[in-house]
């Protein structure tokens, strides 16, 4: 399943947190723990202390006995050499003792200690002095009487304990230290485990996170270079079709143009055959603007353009055939004409064609009937989209009388006019005529 | 030897002394044999040694020539008078009162009234020892609890009587109290024969890593008193303590003053020796009181009588006997009773004897010159 951002930052927040909190809680026991050394050493010192006085305390009764002893039984004084400073010595672990016992509150131990002490003194002071005044047997009597055996095992209840006590608590104190190396090693480790585990998911849910935006991007990579591909193959198709399409279209054209050119040299042919002057001119008109016709076709298969065509271009040849063709039926007028390019729809161009052929053979049929003169064609682009076709004339001009022709070309012309949304305009001019055409044009060059 | 009761440490004191004494050969001049005063180890008893001449001359009467009469003594009265009954003797009970001198006039009358058979609990062995050799020398049989000289003489294994005391306290720290335990020793400083007793509890403690021997003291005076004044003195530097092991009076005096320090608890184990009836009654009350080591007097004493029995019909009967301790607890203290009160029963099961008593060497009519006159100990190496 993917993983959202939202739950990358949330899951990440939260594995931090708990690696900071683990983070903390090891600072916070290894400060606790240093606290609790440093109590346990300043107890272990008062301990030591008290159990060194305690030792050194029985380690001075023992000597002092021992010194009593040896002088009770070989009455040599060299045993008593010991002896007081043996005494002197449990005065003071005595009072050391008595110091360190003194913050545990437990005065009737000491109390009863120092009255055996002083009991066990006594009664080895007694004895030496029974001893040095020679009363051997009241010495011997003191002695058996195990008074003084009574009192130093009394006292060694006493002292043992107080050893015991300190030892059982350095022991106790040593195995807390242990214990609490052993933990703060063990949480340490934990910890550290938990840390890592926490780097890691996170490190982890980065990686995977990131390998999914990666997978993501080689994925959208991948369909685009797909679509890309399709593209490219739709494209390639689709030039295709239009190419075929427009060969086809081409080939039509052409087929259209032939066809044309074929019905235009029958119209010729069937004019030719004729000897009735009318009937030959209006098939000549016929075939003028079947040439017409043909002539945008003619362009449309030779351009790669079949929806516009180059109107100045088509004029132009339209007009050489036109020229030509006049002249060699012997109108004697010649053509000048002054075409700006513009490019009009191909259907319009059409309609545009068979107007200007209309107005053209009108004017080098009439206009000069006696000789030559110059039928002037112009081509302008006016603003706004508008284009202006001129044919005009020097000739005699429109004058009053019946029509001349069958009236089927002004017919002709104000339907193609109509069709393509142009305005008609015949001017007289001084000499001569005029015919203006306003239509619009695609407004490219 | 066997612990006498604490009313009488001092006399036990003496007796002791004069055991010494016998033993150094402080004696007066003899007129018959001075019977084996070297210590020797004897061998076990053995039942089937031949048998020897019948004394001759001699009353089918035993006597008891009886120190005091407290309750232990009382016991060997008991089964004497049972072992009689049980054998056809006449019995016959001479109470000393603890005056050594009426005790010598006692024997000197057995003597004179040519009795059988003698059983002594000596009030002053050193002056009572010519008088008990003058009766071996007439052929009567004299067993004596403890002191020599005896044709027959009774002892108590002392390490073995501490030791399965200890054992008991230590089966309890093992059990009850994880292996850990903070013990009291009340020792008998004034009583020296009795020291193997602590030797063994401080040996069998010795083997256990968990136990501390927070006292080994002896009380000023070996009874109650003494116990709870010196219990009092131990709990100043020791409050808790697990374990107090000494005398049954010494025990009982620490447990009243474990009570007026609040500090008794149902898993504490106190256990003493002697098997006193009021330690007994804290047995079975279920409280700290958890043993008492017990030397069954009615039991050993019918065995006196038997051996006192046979000897005046010739046969061979052992020079000395153990009286094995016997640890008295909640579990066995109505068998033991059973066992006291019908001593003939425990004689005659031979599985049931071995319990109670070990005999050693052998002796007759005939070989009474070889009677004990040392200060004979089973555990002597």
């Amino acid at each position: 399943m993917p993983i959202s951002p939202r739950f990358v930052v949330n899951f990440t927040v939260l594995l931090l947190s708990v690696g900071f909190l683990v983070l903390f809680g090891i600072i916070g026991m290894t400060v606790w723990l240093g606290e609790r050394a440093q109590i346990y050493f300043d107890e272990a010192s008062s301990l030591r202390d008290l159990r060194i006085a305690a030792v050194e305390l029985r380690s001075a009764l023992q000597s002092a006995e021992s010194s009593e002893r040896g002088f009770l039984i070989g009455g040599n004084e060299i045993y008593l050499a010991p002896y007081d400073s043996a005494k002197a010595h449990i005065d003071d672990s005595l009072a050391r003792v008595q110091q360190l016992l003194a913050v545990s509150a437990r005065d009737a131990l000491l109390t009863r200690l120092s009255n055996i002490i002083s009991d066990k003194i006594t009664e080895m002071d007694r004895t030496i002095a029974l001893r040095t005044e020679f009363k051997e047997n009241e010495a011997l009597t003191e002695f058996s009487s195990n008074r003084g055996k009574a009192l130093m095992d009394e006292a060694n209840v006493f002292l043992s304990s107080i050893v015991r006590n300190a030892d059982e608590r350095l022991t106790a104190g040593i195995a807390e230290q242990r214990r609490n190396a052993l933990w703060l090693r063990l949480l340490s480790t934990l910890g550290g485990l938990v840390i890592v585990t926490v780097v890691g998911g996170v490190i982890f849910t980065l990686f995977r996170y990131t390998g999914e935006i990666s997978r993501a991007r080689d994925e959208v990579r991948s369909v685009n270079l797909t679509l890309e591909q399709r593209v490219n193959d739709r494209t390639t198709a689709l030039m295709r079709a239009r190419d075929r399409a427009e060969i086809l279209l081409s080939e039509v054209n052409h087929r259209v143009a032939n066809s044309l050119a074929l019905v235009a040299s029958l119209v010729h042919l069937q004019s030719n055959c004729l000897n009735d002057r009318a009937a030959k001119e209006v098939l000549n008109a016929t075939e003028a603007r079947i040439h017409a016709v043909a002539s945008v076709h003619k362009r449309l298969y030779a351009s790669g353009n079949t929806s516009v065509v180059d109107l100045d271009e088509y004029l132009s040849s339209l007009l050489q055939n036109m020229e030509a063709a006049l002249r060699s039926e012997g109108h004697g007028a010649s053509l000048r004409y002054e075409l700006e390019p513009v490019k009009l729809k191909t259907d319009s161009s059409v309609n545009l064609g068979v107007i200007v052929t209309e107005w053209v053979t009108n004017a080098f049929k009439y206009a000069y009937p006696t000789g030559s003169g110059e039928v002037r064609v112009k081509l302008k682009r006016l603003a706004d989209g508008q284009s202006e076709l001129v044919v005009e004339d020097d000739g005699i001009g429109r004058t009053a009388g019946p029509a001349k022709g069958s009236g089927l070309g002004t017919r002709i012309v104000s339907a193609m006019a109509r069709t393509i949304g142009a305005e008609i305009d015949y001017f007289s001019r001084n000499p001569g005529t005029g015919a203006r055409l306003s239509f619009p044009s695609t407004g490219e060059s | 030897m066997l612990h006498l009761r604490g009313q009488t440490v001092g006399s036990v004191a003496l007796f002791l002394a004069n055991v010494i004494a016998i033993g150094s050969g402080i004696t007066a001049p003899l007129d018959g044999p001075t019977g084996i005063v070297r210590p020797i180890v004897l061998p076990p008893f053995d039942p089937s040694a031949a048998v020897c001449k019948r004394p001759s001359g001699l009353q089918r009467v035993l006597a008891f020539a009886q120190d005091n009469q407290r309750e232990f003594m009382q016991g060997v009265a008991r089964g004497l008078a049972l072992a009689a009954k049980d054998r056809g003797l006449m019995f016959e009970i001479a109470q000393a009162d603890n005056d050594a001198a009426k005790m010598i006039e006692q024997i000197k009358g057995f003597r004179d009234a040519k009795v059988g058979a003698v059983v002594v609990s000596p009030v002053d062995t050193p002056s009572i020892a010519r008088h008990l050799q003058e009766l071996i020398w007439s052929g009567a049989y004299v067993g004596t609890v403890v002191p020599p000289p005896a044709t027959s003489l009774l002892n108590a294994p002392q390490y073995l009587t501490g030791k399965v005391l200890a054992d008991e306290a230590a089966d309890f720290i093992n059990t009850r109290l994880s292996g850990r335990a903070r013990v009291v020793l009340f020792t008998h400083d004034s009583l020296q024969f009795l020291a193997p007793r602590f030797t063994a509890m401080r040996d069998v403690f010795r083997k256990m890593p968990g136990v501390v021997i927070v006292a080994d003291i002896s009380p000023l005076t070996v009874d109650e008193a003494g116990g709870a004044a010196m219990m009092k003195t131990v709990l100043l530097a020791n409050p808790d303590i697990d374990v107090v092991l000494g005398a049954d009076t010494v025990v009982l005096g620490a447990l009243s003053a474990l009570r007026e320090a609040g500090k008794t608890r149902p898993d504490q184990f106190l256990g003493g020796i002697d098997g006193e009836p009021l330690a007994v009654t804290e047995i079975r009350s279920g409280g700290p009181y958890k043993a008492s080591v017990s030397l069954a007097s009615p039991i050993f004493s019918y065995a006196m009588g038997q051996h006192a029995a046979d000897w005046l019909e010739g046969k061979n009967i052992p020079q000395a006997m153990d009286i094995l301790p016997r640890a008295l607890t909640l579990q066995n203290l109505d068998a033991y009773e059973r066992d006291v009160a019908d001593p003939g029963a425990v004689y005659r099961d031979p599985q049931k004897r071995n319990v109670y008593l070990r005999m050693y060497g052998n002796i007759c009519f005939d070989t009474r010159d070889q009677y004990i006159n040392f200060p004979w100990s089973s555990e002597r190496k």
